[in-house]
């Protein structure tokens, strides 16, 4: 069995807090809120929290399957399980804490399916041949996604460095530290609506350069 | 889309967006795609700077995702459309007889007693009755007792009875008959003459 990294999505590159929701943060509530949004029958507060985990959902299941090419598939099912059991959430935990438990799981009948598959194909060939079928399902499945996700980093590092210095300060409190605004203007010696503005500037800069990307 | 709008976004995202403008934030999310769009580019900021590396949703995933839950709530509203409750389901059986009943009835109510050369005898009014009820018969002008009407009536209930209870089967059946004069008079003279 797979080491399961933890539910807070942290790495090796930082301490883990990140944006992770801690209990009774900001970032709880809201996730909360728009559960609440979704339990009575609001897709589209559903659709926000989508938009938000996505990409940890993805690259949790990635890192459990081992296959780039079935995590978005993985992933999207457990999204709608998600959605399906959204009444039993009663907010004893993060959303997201729920969500990746939800998430491992999938990702662990994907791969007891996968295992009961009676027809593999692949033990049907030599290892020559194995390697061959690997590599060209690995080419069609990822290189433009593979390709993609290295630009989209490369540009949002070289964003971060084009930033002035309080923006950069900001947004990195924020997403790599996972502070609080209050924590940040603390951290700033500034007043909480100018962390809120900085923190937007920032982010637009680097929408700015990774729109054309992404469109 | 506005800066401040996206400033609301942003704070979102975060978490600290205050309650009053939370709501109109997300109507306002829900009708703009480009607003979701600029949601999504954000949260990937966020996602790159806190774990660089490793794979990322594809466009359109959250869009997928989003077709896909609709698809599922549509399909559990048509199942649940189509699996009745428990109350509905003890209802059914009743509620079918009693529908089933009421338009035979009905269609047994709208029978009109055909011309005499339509007649055919019918297997249930050919009792062994002795000739003087036969004679009987004859001379009160109701010789054949079934319509034709009433046999397509009877062969559609012995295909479909199993649909009613047999109380309902019953009592339709002696609609049937009661309606048909020949069928009274022979059941009545029959037991007189024995």
């Amino acid at each position: 069995m797979p080491n399961f990294p933890p539910p807070d999505g942290s790495t090796e590159s930082h301490d883990g807090r990140g944006d992770d929701p801690r209990p009774g943060s900001g970032l709880e509530k809201t996730d909360l809120e728009l559960v609440k949004r979704a339990q009575r029958g609001e897709r589209s507060a559903f659709d926000l929290l989508v938009l938000r985990y996505q990409h940890r959902v993805i690259k949790l299941v990635a890192r459990l399957l081992r296959d780039p090419a079935e995590a978005e598939d993985v992933a999207q099912e457990a999204f709608v399980k998600a959605y399906r059991a959204l009444g039993s959430f009663r907010g004893d935990s993060a959303f997201y804490t729920w969500l990746y438990r939800i998430a491992v799981n999938t990702a662990r009948n994907a791969m007891a399916s996968r295992q009961r598959r009676p027809l593999d194909y692949e033990a049907d060939l030599g290892e020559h041949e194995q390697a061959s079928v690997q590599s060209r399902l690995r080419h069609v499945d990822t290189p433009e996604a593979v390709a993609l996700s290295d630009e989209i980093q490369q540009t949002v590092e070289r964003a971060i460095q084009e930033l002035p210095e309080d923006l950069r300060t900001a947004i990195l409190l924020r997403e790599v530290e996972g502070l609080s605004y209050e924590e940040i203007a603390t951290a700033m010696d500034c007043p909480v609506g100018t962390v809120r503005s900085r923190i937007f500037r920032a982010r637009e800069a680097i929408d700015r350069n990774l729109k054309p990307l992404l469109d | 889309m506005t800066d401040q709008i996206k400033e609301q976004i942003s704070a979102l995202l975060d978490g600290e967006l205050p309650q009053n403008e939370l709501n109109l934030l997300v109507r306002r999310l829900e009708r703009d795609p480009a607003l979701r769009l600029a949601f999504g580019r954000y949260a990937l900021v966020g996602e790159v700077l806190r774990a660089p590396g490793g794979a990322l949703a594809s466009a359109g995933f959250a869009e997928r995702v989003s077709v896909a839950v609709a698809a599922g709530e549509s399909a559990a509203t048509s199942a649940a459309a189509y699996a009745p409750s428990t109350r509905r389901r003890r209802a059914t059986p009743l509620v079918g007889a009693a529908v089933a009943a009421g338009a035979l009835f009905a269609a047994v109510l709208l029978l009109v007693p055909e011309q005499a050369e339509q007649l055919q005898p019918a297997r249930i009014a050919e009792p062994p009755a002795p000739a003087a009820v036969a004679a009987d018969i004859e001379a009160s002008g109701a010789a054949s007792p079934t319509p034709a009407r009433s046999q397509r009536m009877a062969a559609y209930l012995v295909a479909h009875g199993e649909y009613s209870t047999p109380i309902a089967r019953r009592n339709v059946w002696t609609g049937v008959l009661a309606n048909d004069p020949g069928i009274t008079r022979v059941s009545y003279e029959f037991s007189e003459a024995r």
